[in-house]
């Protein structure tokens, strides 16, 4: 899964880490050096005086409270939406076009038969990688991934999930095409599309499951709109950076020749961003797969609702199993969108397309004849061996090790040393206090623009009327962050100096980075008993790959010149690290810090249904129990802490990161 | 000289770059300050500074400075790919600068076309393709337009490479792709943009000769921007010389050469080799004695070097003559001062025959070069006068300048 | 024509809910549409432009709640359907609260085991009727608060909630702090929990476990490592089969005691689980609706089933196969008299 590996974090800086511009960065300095001392010194004064002085939380006179407003516009919403023209004429059609359309794939894949699938990926892959003997390579991957569905005995939920898949990929690629055209050409259209991706990239997707489901109920529609919702911020970042990464020289050139705008964006332009689009449209496919859990939730069925039924009956090995199919679905689409990316545009030659249709139409033939369902005597159940690891495993942490304690110990003495003291400071500390601490924190890393946005969002939670719930995710999402980051930047500098470590975490990242959240979820509790240390562990798994991924890449990049001249001069392994890459990767190494704070914001409702509480457990209920207002405040409480701390990680002269959330 | 014989004919332009541009080529305040101090005062840097000059029908101008004198800016002005902030442009004659986008599009098309020093080929497309592309977005058809293609790519040499993608190609053919792409829509003028910079000399060389040959058999108008003083000297019929966005010199090579405009020219033109460029009618005096029957026959426009060539064969001063009419003679003295750099009334004459056979004066070349010509009468002419001032050897027919010359 | 089981027809004007498409047609159709290609899918985009929702196969759409002993519910009456009554079933996973939504949108045509929603109750069946009653499942639901019973038989006045107090540094964890620890069901489910320990002046915080997924495995792992803890259970949970809990008795369940959901200060009530249809269904519903209605078991056979699923690993259709057929005599007296 090259891709994927390099995928997120590339996404994630619309240029690559290490090449903040100069500029930006002398100004960031400039700034830096002066103040951070006098900065420090004030805070270290103004915030104990203040905790001492006043009893923490918002003023009650600036809180509004808008769940009953919320509620009551859902209850509209109920009794209204079979009359209502808007719903009559407009999203009733938009939501049997998608039921539509996914069924009618679905029903495609299941006519075609398992053979006629798998005969089809293989060929297209085989195309997509030149036809040729480069094109081998992601043909087999193809075939075994798929085929490995099938021994999996999930063929008939990969088809339900793949429908689906396909479906909101198309929309999402499309859509996504269409506002990254804006983007690219139009510098207006950027400026506006800027903030409303990198809010997108800090929202959860639980916070946009609530009022799809309002409007469109359970079922397909709102499980494909939210899955196209989160998939395409990728598609649209790719497709504005490759137009506007088009080589100046040649869109002169195609100017000195004549050519009307249209003609550059169709010869040029578009062609020249064929490795963007490529990449974006291989960002969106794994976006997507990573929502086909959280799509089941809100009713669509295949892989996601294996996940999630396996889970219920805590059967860890199911899940697993059901995970490792969409991690193989995830392998097959990223090996065939890469090699086409790899391919570089060279056309496939007529006879290897004549091959690859005749190939696909004769498996499609025979596949259809064969009829759609995986024999049930080719299946393995790998389940009942994993569900053994996993109780041995979770038996023998969990208590009584010698020594080192046990899980449920560490568990216990990480809430009472640590998680407890920080979310008492924290609650203790008068509202002004964080925000003025905010604002002293954004500036220094960031902008003046930086420093509002993140205020406005903390005074936004505040009038949200949910300032100690966000105190008390607060906490835990400083703490996951703060382990992800020790742990990442360690294992970071590992990968970066040792490339068998590399080599050896790469799959196991890949897989992470696929797997449903949900399957490990058990296991943690199991380990470390259902809490905030539950929720700070699943945040922590879930955010390291790319931490350590952006690290390492940080690292890799210093230039090997200054290494070798530090080499030379006989400079020790740390003196290299400390006095070479560590300097030469920090931007990187922050763009990895904001990754950190990122993703680990997405998975806070992940956190709630282990026992995290506070907004994330708001959503959840929200969502779970009807109680729209509460979980839809909530939601926005987390995407404006999401926008706070983006802002407080995101240093200034670099454009502002692209990643994805949950 | 304007008129319709002259290509682009250019007037006043300048191109500013910055805040508020379109302030500074009207303040005289302003326009009065270097091109540093305006930048201090306004935040503007200009480009191109209240440049005039004509291209005419048939030459190959060259565009000549280094780095940051603003002829890369000069010669995208003259198809608006960079707009020009104040001036006057006209193309033969029709104002450049009143078109419309459309009539610009058409004269982008089919009447000027450019190539570029980094080439600017779509990575994605064939040679055949890129050399197509413009007439592609002329709305040529496109059997008709490969066809063209296949005709071109022939002419720059590169038949048998049209499947091939710029990536798989030497830097050397990937220029004569861009150069044939130019060609493709067979334009009036090609504009040339450092096209050979980023190769290796030995390409560069051949491209050179490339171009020269082009020139020679279709006789296509040129301008060529280029930073390398040889390959000005060797491709022009005349060369603009630009320092800070402005023309310090404009002449013939040998003008550039031999009466350098200011010591920025002079130290640009020091280690030139002049018996290349210095014809041996400048080293002529009238024929004495029966010199006018004997000694090797050169045309007026041979250059010193072969001039020095025939003299150290025949040991008698070399006879220069223009269609069987003796112009006069070159002896190694005068021949001698040329090489030298000094005028050739600077040479010694105390003995006009003595030399003959002693053709080697010791250190004289060396002294030539090294010191800055003396006072000599070129060296004391008024700055921007140098080139308009009428070259003393009767037999050159090029050469003088009456274009108004802004330095 | 087969008989049209499942109408999505809204209940005005014949206008169709959002998504009421159906959305399985008979397999054979589904084929035949598939293979022609393009072909099919502008025969769909035509049936969209008219067809505004019915169904024309035999499908009954049902819901799969989150907890097995409903889960199971649904598998053995889906298995009886498409094996007796020659239907397909459509089985939907979702939320409570949501299921309820998507019935009365039509989407799904019975839920069969609901702890009681008072609220979408009034909204549904008393307000726009698109939800009727379709009897009572057999079993009778009791939610209340628990502890191990080797907790309760090493301190036995622990299971009287006037003693709690007395108890909570037993139950205290890091979590707590200070106070003891009660452990909270999934979100979705029905509970007072933090009302009561206010009212009746429990020094005890409410810690949410999460989904019922993450509760079930924290209590199965406190449970085997004998630690002490109190939390939000229920009966009929066929963990019960595996983990001896013991209730904690609360002040006694009086009628309307639990009006007020911020006052509530007794003890759950018994719940007969009820089953619920959509307003079409039941109307035209034929066999399948009336098998539906006639679907009744006890605690123990759902308990029985939920232990295969749950304990014993079978997938839920196995595990109804498995019941089925060893108690024919059960489920025919379910089955429309002809």
């Amino acid at each position: 899964m090259s891709t994927v590996t390099t995928s997120r974090p590339i996404v994630d800086g619309e240029r690559p880490p290490g090449h903040t511009d100069a500029p930006g960065r002398r100004r960031t300095r400039r700034l830096v050096r002066p103040s951070t001392p006098m900065v420090l010194l004030a805070l270290a004064l103004l915030l104990p005086t203040a905790a001492l002085l006043g009893g923490g939380g918002w003023p009650q006179a600036l809180r509004v409270d808008l769940v009953p407003a919320l509620d009551s516009f859902a209850d509209w919403v109920v009794d209204n939406r079979e009359t209502h023209p808007v719903f009559l004429y407009f999203l009733l059609h938009l939501s049997n076009a998608a039921t539509d359309s996914v069924a009618w794939v679905h029903d495609l894949l299941t006519a075609a038969g398992w053979a006629g699938v798998l005969t089809a990926a293989t060929a297209l892959a085989w195309y997509a990688g030149g036809a040729g003997r480069r094109g081998a390579g992601p043909a087999l991957i193809a075939l075994g991934s798929l085929a490995g569905c099938g021994f999996l005995g999930l063929w008939e939920q990969a088809t339900e999930t793949l429908a689906l898949m396909l479906v909101s990929v198309v929309v999402a690629v499309v859509l996504g095409l269409l506002l990254g055209l804006a983007g690219g050409l139009s510098d207006t259209a950027q400026r506006i599309l800027r903030p409303v991706l990198d809010t997108m990239q800090v929202l959860p997707s639980f916070a946009y499951l609530l009022p799809l489901v309002l409007i469109f109920g359970i079922g397909t529609p709102s499980a494909l709109i939210t899955t196209v919702i989160y998939a395409m911020p990728p598609m649209v970042r790719m497709t504005t950076l490759g137009l506007r990464g088009a080589d100046p020289a040649v869109l002169e050139a195609s100017r000195s020749l004549g050519s009307t705008s249209w003609q550059r964006l169709w010869t040029a332009r578009l062609p020249m961003a064929r490795p963007q689009l490529l990449l974006g449209l291989n960002q969106t496919i794994m976006m997507a797969l990573s929502m086909v859990v959280i799509a089941s939730v809100v009713g669509a069925g295949g892989l996601g609702e294996s996940v999630y039924q396996a889970l219920k009956t805590r059967d860890f090995g199911q899940g697993l199993t059901a995970g490792l199919a969409i991690v193989l679905i995830a392998v097959w689409l990223d090996r065939t969108t890469a090699a086409a990316g790899a391919r570089g545009g060279v056309p496939v030659g007529r006879r290897g397309t004549g091959l690859v249709l005749v190939a696909a139409g004769g498996g499609l033939l025979a596949g259809s004849s064969a009829g759609g369902e995986w024999p049930e005597a080719v299946t393995v159940d790998i389940a009942a061996p994993l569900n053994t690891v996993v109780d041995w495993l979770v038996g023998n942490l969990y208590q009584d090790v010698p020594v080192l304690g046990g899980t449920s110990v560490w568990a216990g003495n990480f809430t009472s040393w640590v998680l407890n003291p920080l979310n008492n400071g924290l609650q203790a500390l008068p509202w002004w206090s964080l925000l003025l601490l905010a604002a002293a924190v954004a500036l220094l890393v960031g902008t003046w623009r930086g420093a509002s946005t993140a205020v406005l969002a903390l005074s936004c939670i505040g009038v949200l009327g949910i300032w100690d719930k966000a105190l008390y995710t607060l906490s835990q999402v400083l703490v996951a962050v703060a382990l992800t980051l020790l742990l990442g930047f360690a294992i970071g500098i590992l990968a970066a100096r040792v490339r068998t470590v590399e080599r050896l975490l790469r799959p196991v990242f890949d897989a992470m980075q696929t797997l449903p959240q949900f399957i490990y979820l058990i296991p943690v509790v199991q380990l470390f008993n259902a809490g905030r240390v539950a929720a700070i562990t699943a945040a922590a798994v879930y955010a390291l790959p790319a931490v350590v991924r952006v690290t390492t890449q940080g690292l890799k990049q210093v230039s090997p010149a200054a290494l070798e001249v530090s080499r030379s001069l006989g400079a020790t392994t740390w003196q290299q690290i400390r006095d070479v890459q560590w300097p030469l990767a920090r931007p990187a190494l922050l763009v990895a810090a904001n990754q950190g704070v990122v993703l680990v914001l997405a998975v806070v409702v992940i956190g709630g249904l282990v026992g995290g509480g506070a907004l994330g457990f708001d959503v959840v209920k929200g969502l779970t129990a009807g109680e729209l207002g509460t979980g839809l405040i909530a939601g926005a409480g987390i995407v404006c802490l999401g926008l706070a701390l983006d802002k407080l990680t995101q240093p200034a002269g670099r454009p502002a990161l692209t990643h994805h959330s949950h | 000289m304007d008129g319709h014989d002259s290509v682009f004919s250019v007037r006043g332009l300048w191109k500013v770059f910055g805040p508020k541009a379109a302030r500074v080529p009207g303040d005289p305040r302003l326009t009065a300050l270097t091109t540093a101090e305006i930048r201090e005062r306004t935040g503007c840097t200009v480009a191109v500074r209240d440049v005039s000059f004509d291209v005419r029908r048939g030459e190959v101008f060259v565009v000549m400075g280094l780095s940051g004198s603003g002829k890369s800016t000069l010669v995208r002005c003259l198809t608006r790919l960079i707009e020009p902030t104040a001036g006057e442009l006209a193309m033969d004659g029709e104002d450049v600068l009143a078109m419309d986008p459309a009539r610009l599009r058409e004269l982008r098309r089919h009447r000027a076309a450019m190539v570029f020093q980094h080439f600017g080929l779509l990575p994605h497309r064939t040679v055949l393709d890129n050399v197509a592309y413009g007439l592609e977005i002329q709305g040529v058809a496109k059997g008709e337009r490969r066809a063209r293609a296949r005709e071109v790519i022939a002419k720059v040499g590169l038949a048998g490479l049209e499947d091939r993608r710029p990536n798989q190609l030497s830097g050397g053919q990937q220029q004569r792709v861009g150069l044939a792409r130019a060609l493709a829509a067979d334009p009036e003028v090609l504009l040339f943009d450092e096209p050979f910079s980023a190769l290796d000399p030995l390409i560069r060389r051949d491209m050179q000769e490339e171009v020269a040959r082009l020139h020679q058999e279709e006789g296509r108008t040129m301008v060529f921007i280029t930073h390398d003083l040889a390959e000005a000297l060797k491709l022009g019929d005349r060369i603009a010389l630009m320092r800070d966005g402005a023309i310090v010199q404009l002449g013939t090579p040998e003008e550039i050469v031999t009466r350098p405009a200011d010591d920025y020219v002079r130290d640009f033109v020091r280690d030139v080799p002049r018996e290349q460029i210095v014809p041996v009618s400048r080293a002529m005096r009238p024929a004495i004695g029966d010199e006018a029957d004997r000694g090797t026959v050169l045309a007026p426009d041979a250059t010193v070097a072969e001039g020095v060539a025939a003299v150290a064969r025949d040991g008698v001063p070399a006879r220069i003559e223009a269609d069987g009419v003796l112009l006069g003679v070159v002896d190694h003295t005068r021949l001698l001062a040329v090489v030298a750099g000094l005028a050739p009334d600077e040479a010694n004459y105390a003995d006009p025959d003595a030399g003959t056979g002693a053709l080697a004066i010791p250190g004289m070349r060396e002294d030539g070069v090294d010191t800055d010509a003396g006072p000599g009468a070129d060296a004391d002419a008024p700055k921007g006068k140098a080139a308009t001032t009428p070259m003393d050897a009767p037999a050159t027919g090029q050469g003088t300048d009456t274009d108004p010359v802004t330095a | 024509m087969p008989i049209t089981v499942r109408l999505g027809h809204a209940p005005t004007a014949g206008r169709p809910p959002l998504g009421s498409r159906p959305r399985a047609r008979s397999r054979r159709t589904r084929t035949t549409l598939a293979v022609t290609g393009a072909l099919a899918l502008l025969t769909i985009s035509a049936c969209g432009a008219a067809e505004t929702g019915g169904g024309d196969s035999r499908t009954v759409s049902l819901h799969t709640p989150s907890w097995v002993g409903a889960e199971v519910n649904t598998a053995v009456a889906a298995y009886l359907l498409e094996h007796e009554l020659g239907y397909e079933v459509k089985t939907q996973q979702m939320d409570e609260t949501p299921a309820w939504d998507a019935m009365s949108q039509g989407k799904i045509d019975a839920i069969l085991e609901d702890w009681g929603h008072p609220q979408e109750e009034k909204r549904y069946v008393q307000g726009n009727k698109s939800v009727v009653p379709a009897g009572e499942l057999g079993v009778t639901g009791h939610i209340g608060w628990f502890v191990p019973k080797y907790l309760a038989d090493e301190k036995p006045d622990i299971t009287d909630y006037k003693n709690l107090n007395k108890y909570a540094d037993v139950f205290r964890t890091p979590e707590s702090g200070a106070k003891g620890q009660f452990i909270k069901g999934d979100p979705s489910y029905v509970s007072h929990d933090n009302a009561l320990i206010k009212n009746l002046g429990l020094n005890y915080k409410p810690i949410e476990a999460g989904a019922e997924a993450t509760h079930l495995a924290q209590l199965e792992q406190l449970y085997k490592n004998k630690k002490p803890f109190l939390t939000y259970w229920w009966t009929p949970q066929w963990m019960n089969a595996t983990m001896d809990l013991v209730e904690v008795e609360l002040p006694p369940h009086e009628d309307g005691c639990d009006a007020d959901k911020k006052e509530v200060a007794c003890a759950y009530p018994d719940v007969p689980l009820k089953k619920w249809m959509n307003a079409d269904f039941a109307k035209e519903g034929g066999d399948a609706a009336e098998f539906l209605k006639n679907f009744k078991w006890t605690t123990e056979q759902q308990n029985l089933v939920a232990k295969y699923v749950a304990a014993d690993k079978m997938t839920a259709a196995k595990a109804a196969e498995k019941w089925v057929k060893e108690n024919e005599s059960v489920w025919k007296a379910w089955l429309p008299k002809k």
